[in-house]
């Protein structure tokens, strides 16, 4: 199984340098006053839905599948692979955002608490994304999973947006007072989506097994 | 000695397409060639024996293992070059090696580099700048890397250049001279397997139209040659196949000998296992 991450690592390499190139040129800007430190954060949920998804693209391009269910590991290992490849991304962006955080933090520009906070949340999307859409990447490939990624996306935006428009409104004050009264809480509460996007996870990782079980190559 | 593949009774249906009752058997030491037309049946056997498509009946055991029950342990031994290079364009051949090596108990690094060496294979360029010959001969060298003792091939000589070919064909006779190691190698190229196997099965529309010891199929089969006239005046008993074109008639016989016996004025020539198929695919029953 090892062998199959070390596969995704090298052939994401190009992605994974121009993602890091992206967020790099970012943090630059936001250094230089230009945008705000949330554009890095929320950069890295975009690397985390984009690699996975760019994995299967470049197997899909190699036929690689037939070659790896070939292999002697079985098709839960092969499967196994991708999940740990994710998760191994999941981690990268959640350095990556504790280093930018640690950054404003020393310089002045913001804190280290509230870059946690907000990468937190967005990490959790982008798992929860990428929970959703590896047993569709399996079932379907991934350009024909495509499409439903930006339904994943879309259709909440859409309809947070039409809420909005009609009036409704979330108070969302509590998160305020309780920053102000006990921020560990607050920081522990924002870890709570992303914990359940990695228990999610593994739900994920048995659709599918059961996906692949019964596909034939 | 057990038999490195064994297949009984092996039933696969895609609706308009079906394999039929596949016996194979393929003793250590040898290699056996699968042959037949596009769509016969060939690479369905294969990815049956690997367990990528689920058979509708039959048993398949690999080196002893049952290939869906015992899967990995029945995998670990074989090595396998399959009709395309399925190694990414972005990877190079030392990526390969690294990417292999967790999957295989007994892989072997020397032994691969030692093959790239041997093979003419740059260790890091790219594997998109490869050309056809040289994707094969990396994923041959792959598939060597770990010690097995079962190769499965399907199409791995289909585009390469005669030098290549015999190149590889060599390597195969060399991995062969171990009797516990065997081949299974599907090809078009019945030139190749008059060349270097031991076993032919013959696959026409999923059913085995012939198996045998390729010595005993090219020792006793044979082709007449004949008119539309003499051919009617011999035995439908006697010919399996016929052909009849513009300018005469040609029969497949099964038994040569017993035919210039019984049929002496008839002129009965060594056959071709590449004739067979053309008798079976194109030709005809009298």
């Amino acid at each position: 199984m090892t062998g199959l991450i070390m596969k995704d690592l090298l052939v994401s390499k190009r992605s994974l340098k121009a993602y890091l190139g992206i967020m790099l040129f970012y943090a630059v800007l936001t250094f230089l006053g230009v945008f705000n430190i949330s554009f890095v954060t929320a950069f890295v949920s975009v690397m985390l839905i984009m690699l996975p998804i760019g994995a299967f693209s470049y197997d899909e391009a190699a036929k690689w599948d037939r070659y790896a269910m070939a292999l002697p590991l079985g098709r839960r290992a092969v499967v196994g692979a991708r999940y740990c490849f994710t998760l191994l991304v999941t981690l990268i962006s959640l350095a990556l955002a504790a280093l930018a955080g640690v950054a404003v933090s020393v310089t002045g520009q913001g804190s280290l608490f509230e870059v946690l906070v907000s990468a937190f949340t967005t990490l959790a999307a982008g798992l929860l994304i990428a929970d959703i859409l590896l047993p569709l990447c399996y079932k379907l490939g991934a350009e024909r999973a495509r499409p439903y990624l930006y339904a994943i996306i879309f259709i909440p935006v859409i309809v947070l947006f039409l809420a909005f428009r009609m009036g409704v409104r979330i108070d969302t004050s509590w998160l305020d007072s309780l920053l102000l009264s006990s921020p560990g809480a607050l920081l522990a509460l924002s870890a709570l989506p992303l914990l359940a996007a990695l228990a999610l996870m593994f739900v994920s990782y048995l659709i599918s097994c059961r996906v692949t079980a019964n596909k034939e190559y | 000695m057990t038999n490195c593949i064994e297949i009984k009774g092996l039933c696969k249906s895609y609706g308009d397409f079906a394999l039929n009752n596949i016996d194979l058997t393929l003793p250590g030491g040898s290699i056996l060639g699968l042959i037949g037309e596009n769509g016969a049946g060939k690479t369905t056997t294969i990815k049956c024996i690997l367990n990528l498509i689920r058979r509708d009946a039959g048993e398949i055991t690999l080196l002893g293992y049952d290939n869906v029950k015992e899967e990995r342990l029945a995998k670990q031994d074989v090595g396998l070059v399959l009709d395309e290079c399925f190694f990414h364009d972005s990877l190079r051949p030392l990526d390969v090696g690294r990417v292999l090596a967790p999957a295989y108990r007994e892989w072997d690094q020397d032994l691969y580099r030692s093959y790239l060496d041997k093979f003419g294979l740059p260790e890091k360029k790219l594997i998109k700048e490869f050309s056809r010959g040289m994707k094969m001969k990396l994923s041959l060298s792959a598939a060597l890397a770990h010690h097995p003792k079962l190769l499965i091939l399907d199409e791995a000589t289909a585009g390469l250049d005669p030098v290549v070919r015999d190149e590889i064909l060599d390597e195969f006779l060399g991995f062969i001279q171990d009797e516990d190691h065997a081949i299974l190698m599907s090809s078009h190229i019945t030139s190749d397997l008059e060349k270097v196997a031991d076993y032919i099965a013959y696959i026409h529309q999923g059913e085995v139209v012939l198996s045998d010891a390729k010595d005993n199929i090219l020792d006793s089969y044979g082709r007449v040659g004949c008119t539309a006239a003499q051919l009617e005046t011999i035995d439908p008993r006697d010919i399996l196949r016929t052909r009849r074109g513009t300018f005469g008639c040609e029969a497949l016989v099964k038994d040569r000998s017993a035919f210039s016996r019984k049929y002496p004025m008839l002129l009965v020539e060594r056959t071709t296992l590449e004739d067979i198929m053309l008798f079976v695919g194109k030709g005809e029953t009298k």
